[in-house]
This record gives C-alpha cells, structure tokens and sequence, in this order.
C-alpha cells in the first residue's frame, strides 16, 4: 500500500516534466549526437551514410580560407556588436536621471521600440538608410559635412560590417538600456546617499558606485550578446539578398552562414557537422565562463 | 536648485533628439510606402509623401499573398507561444516544489540543452524531419515547443519564491499536485506567464532560419520569410512596394506593443533582472 503511494507520488511529478524531457531527448539530445558522430564522417551528401575519417573534415576546415575568414568576421561582428553594451548604459543612466516620471516612462518606451520591429523588416528599412546614393546616412553625413558622402555601408566589403554594425546597434539598443536601467533602479539608493553624505560628487558616485555594481548586469549583456553574435544569421542572409555567402564580397559571412552553405547550398554534410560542433564548442565555452563569473558552482556546491 | 533644472532640461533635450534620429528611419519607412514616387528611384527625404497614394500596398498585396502569411504566422505563434509556456510552467513547477527521483539529473539534463545552440543540430534535425516525411507541414516548426528550456529556468525561479504554506494547506483539503498546479500556482504566477508569453510572441513572430528550411511550398510560408522571399524575388529594386512589405509586417507587433507599452516593458526588465 505504501509502495503503490510511493509510486503515485513518483508518477504524478514526472507527469510535469515527461513530455518536455521526450522532446529534448527527440529534438535535441539525437540530432546533436549525430552532429557529433558525421562530424568525424566523409558524408557528402543529405542522408546518405559516409566512412569515418577521423579528423579529417576538422583539418579541413581550419585550413579553409573561407572557413578562417567566416571565423574572423564572426568575431568581428561580434566585437562591434558589443558597443551596444556600454551606448546602452549611458543611455539607462540619462533615462534613470530624468525626473518627471511620465517624461521617463516616455523615452523607455520610445527607445524600446526599435527592438520590436526585429527581424527582416529592419533589414529593408535599412538597406534604403544605408543605400550608398540617396541614403539617409549618406544624405545625412553630406549635409553635415558639405561634401558628397557616398559610403557603400552595405555594398562596399570595407564597410559593409559597419553597415551591418550600425543596423545592429539600432536594433539592440533599446533591449540593452532596458536591462541596464531595469538593473539601475533595483540599486539600493542607500549606497548612492551614504557616499553623496560622505561628499562624494555626482560624477564620481557614479564611476566609482553605481558602475561597479552594475557588473552583473554587464556580465549578462556580455555573454546574451556574444551568444546571440556567434549564431548570427537572418539579417546578415537577407541583405546578401537570401544568400549566405555573404555578400558584399564574403565580408559578412558568419561562421553559421558558412555552415548552412555546406548544408544547403552545396552539400557536404561532414563539413557541415564539424563546423557545427565549432559553433557549439564556442557557445559552450562562453556559457561556462559566464556560469563561473556569476558564481553558479559555488552556489550549486552549497 | 536651478542649476538642477537646467541639468534636467539639457537632459531631456538630448534624449529627444536621439530618440527622434532613431525614428527617422521609421517614419521614413511608413513616408516611402505610401509614395507613388518611390520606385526604382530613391526620392528624398521628407515627412510627407511626394505623391501619396496606396499603390506600393496594391503591388505587394498582388506579389505575395499577403493575408495568407499573416494567418499562417498568426496561427503558428499562438499554438507555440500556449505550448511553450505551459510546458515551462510545468516543468518550473516540478522542479521549483517537487520531490521525486532523480530531480537533479534531469535539472542538469535540461541545463545542458541551453549551451547547445538550435543552430548546431539543425542539419540533423532537417533529416530527421525528413526521414519521418514531416518536411513542409507545420510540425516541425510546433513539435519544438514542447520544450522551452529559457522558459523552465524562468519559472522555476519564480514559482520557487510561491510560500509553500498555500499548497500545504491545499493538500489538507485533498488536493492533487496537478490541482494544485492549477488553481494555485497558475493564478499566482501571471507575471511570469505574461513575460513568457511575449518573449515567446516577439521571438515566434520573427523566426526565420527554420520556416526557411523546412517549408517548401509558397503558400504554407510565414510572414518574415515571405517578405524576404519578396525581397529577393524583384529584380529591379522598387523601394515603395519594398517598404510597404515591410510595414505590413511590423505592424501586428507594434500594435501590440503600443497597447501592452508598460507591460511589455516591464517584461522584458524583469526577464534580465532574474539572472
């Protein structure tokens, strides 16, 4: 009798989690097997079963040259990307000082705003303000400086990551100032008095109060966009024009738009496989580096 | 006191103008599709349009079918969004409150699936679909959501915080845990379910690398895809259809987003706060 109670007791908690646990093990924990195991295969085509070869597709790809360049321009769109955090910042800041609270709650809702229109609109509107004659930007830029500005910001390769970081900073920048500032009024204000008490000025108990207590937050808006740089892909396709070769020139090309090349564009599903377990071990470093600066084995351990 | 105000007003006065220059490109956007100029030439730039008329909406409408991909994306963002959530929610709860075998293996089994990125099992999982014949139906954009780990981490985090001394006082009354799950947890967890549900609308609306590969016909596609589909499709550029396309398709979510602003907003602060 106790027994059967036990087992009630068993079954009905893993009713909560069964299904979920089926369809990770279905959709997540086999296919991610399989990259694993035809990442060490020479299988070139879709479906069809290839002989192992070892290191083989790994050598290969590190002495791509493409496969380097898609590498390097991974990291630096990845790079620029990351002068959202700080712009963000100083932007929370400025909105945390305004006092009228409506005038506030104005300017948080506005600069959000950017960040719902995600996704292959963006991609349109800014391919006609970053347009190399007749741009906003351009338009813009000429008028400022008096002379004819005629920067291909999405079609010259020596510019098109800045183009391409430009569209991401206005895209992101609402996200990350919300987090920030979410972050800055969760600060006890009895920190900032004590210093202000203590005579510290307001430039001060900024740089050397409320920053550094913000580091959590940092830390969060490093890894999400470090992550989220690392599998870059939609914008990035669309403006090649739904290629992913990374037009202008392969300068835009991600590590994942290289990827789906060899998964789609021409088929070689070893190579594909190994340049996903790349990916994965890149996105899987990252997260440990963040699980360890934000102390989550030490609290596990307790 | 009125070098304060001055600080306030210079503030305010920036903030303004960045806010207006990060507008720009939306409204010029919205000016463009309804300019009957604007077609393989780039007008100028100006508030109002050269020659308002609603002809660039007439041609994408004609291009693609528009109304299709919107109840399509429409469809499958509230059949994810209800099973995303609900299963995180479940799952939150199990691990938050319950007590069973093995708990921990399978928090840590779960924890692992947020370091493997969708991208790197993606060729797997398209032949995988494939072998089951399941390529251009809708379930391998649905099946996924069965599982919604960011979610489950999310919820247990906050059902964690729910006093236990309400669900004890239930099973005084007799209560099952699924009860429980409902009539207590549910209705104390809205927050959470609100910012799940609109991370998750935000995120299925705009999904667009796995609709992409996995459905072939035209008609079954969803709105970010079609549009791109149309992107693609014009050989000579013709801006205005180009920026009504885009309109059409933001429009839905910032409808939403200028009715739920405050709530969206809290959302979205509070999913980075809980970290």
């Amino acid at each position: 009798m106790k027994n059967k109670r036990k087992i009630r007791h068993q079954l009905t908690w893993y009713s909560f989690i069964i299904i979920s646990v089926i369809c990770l093990v279905t959709l997540t924990y086999i296919p991610m097997g399989t990259t694993i195991k035809y990442s060490f295969y020479d299988a070139r085509t879709l479906g069809f079963e290839g002989s192992f070869n070892g290191f083989q597709n790994y050598k290969v790809l590190v002495s791509n040259a493409g496969f380097v360049k898609a590498i390097i321009n991974t990291f630096a769109l990845t790079g620029l990307s990351l002068l959202v955090i700080p712009i963000g910042y100083i932007f929370a800041c400025l909105i945390n000082g305004v006092r009228n609270v409506k005038v506030q709650s104005l300017f948080r809702v506005g600069f959000y705003m950017p960040n719902i229109i995600t996704g292959v609109s963006v991609v349109l509107i800014f391919q006609v303000v970053l347009k190399q004659n007749g741009g906003l930007l351009n338009s813009a830029l000429s008028a400022l400086f008096h002379t004819d500005v005629t920067v291909g910001w999405l079609a010259d390769p020596n510019y098109a990551k800045f183009g391409a970081g430009i569209l991401g900073l206005w895209a992101n920048l609402g996200y990350c100032m919300l987090i920030c500032l979410a972050n800055l009024q969760g600060i006890s204000s009895d920190v900032s008095e004590a210093a202000e008490v203590d005579g510290a000025n307001g430039w001060k108990r900024w740089l050397y109060i409320t920053t550094p207590l913000m580091k959590n937050c940092f830390i969060f808006l490093f890894i999400t966009t470090i992550i989220n740089g690392f599998s870059r892909f939609t914008d990035l396709f669309i403006i090649g024009g739904n290629s992913a070769s990374g037009r202008p020139g392969g300068s835009l090309q991600t590590l994942l738009m290289y990827i789906y090349q060899y998964s789609f564009e021409y088929p070689n599903f070893g190579m594909a496989s190994a340049g996903a377990m790349i990916l994965f071990l890149l996105t899987f470093i990252v997260t440990m580096v963040n699980l360890k600066l934000t102390g989550f084995f030490d609290k596990e351990r307790d | 006191m009125r070098t304060k105000k001055i600080k306030q007003a210079v503030i305010v006065v920036f903030l303004a103008a960045v806010l207006v220059i990060l507008m720009i490109p939306l409204v010029w956007c919205v000016t463009l599709s309804f300019d009957r100029t604007a077609l393989t030439a780039l007008p100028e730039f100006s508030l109002i349009p050269k020659e308002f008329s609603t002809y660039n909406y007439e041609i994408a409408m004609k291009a693609i079918p528009l109304w299709r991909y919107f109840g399509n994306t429409i469809f499958l963002t509230v059949v994810n969004t209800a099973l995303s959530v609900f299963f995180a929610c479940t799952c939150g709860y199990a691990f938050a409150k319950g007590n069973f075998v093995l708990k921990n293996f399978w928090f840590v089994f779960m924890l692992i699936v947020m370091m493997i990125p969708f991208e790197s099992r993606m060729i797997p999982l398209y032949i995988e679909y494939k072998s089951m014949g399941l390529l251009d139906t809708y379930w391998p954009l649905i099946l996924g959501s069965f599982s919604y780990v960011y979610g489950m981490f999310f919820a247990r985090q906050n059902i964690a915080a729910i006093p236990d001394s309400l669900r004890e006082s239930a099973y005084l009354d007799g209560a099952g845990e699924w009860k429980i799950f409902f009539h207590i947890i549910i209705p104390l967890s809205k927050p959470l379910i609100a910012t799940l549900c609109i991370l998750q609308i935000i995120q299925q609306w705009n999904s667009y690398l796995w609709p992409l590969i996995v459905l072939r016909s035209r008609e079954k596609q969803v709105i970010s895809v079609g549009v791109a589909l149309f992107n693609a499709q014009e050989n000579a550029i013709i801006y205005g259809p180009r920026m009504a396309v885009a309109v059409i398709s933001a429009v839905p979510l910032t409808i939403l987003y200028l009715i739920l602003q405050k709530h969206i907003v809290q959302s979205i602060a509070f999913s980075g706060m809980k970290q």
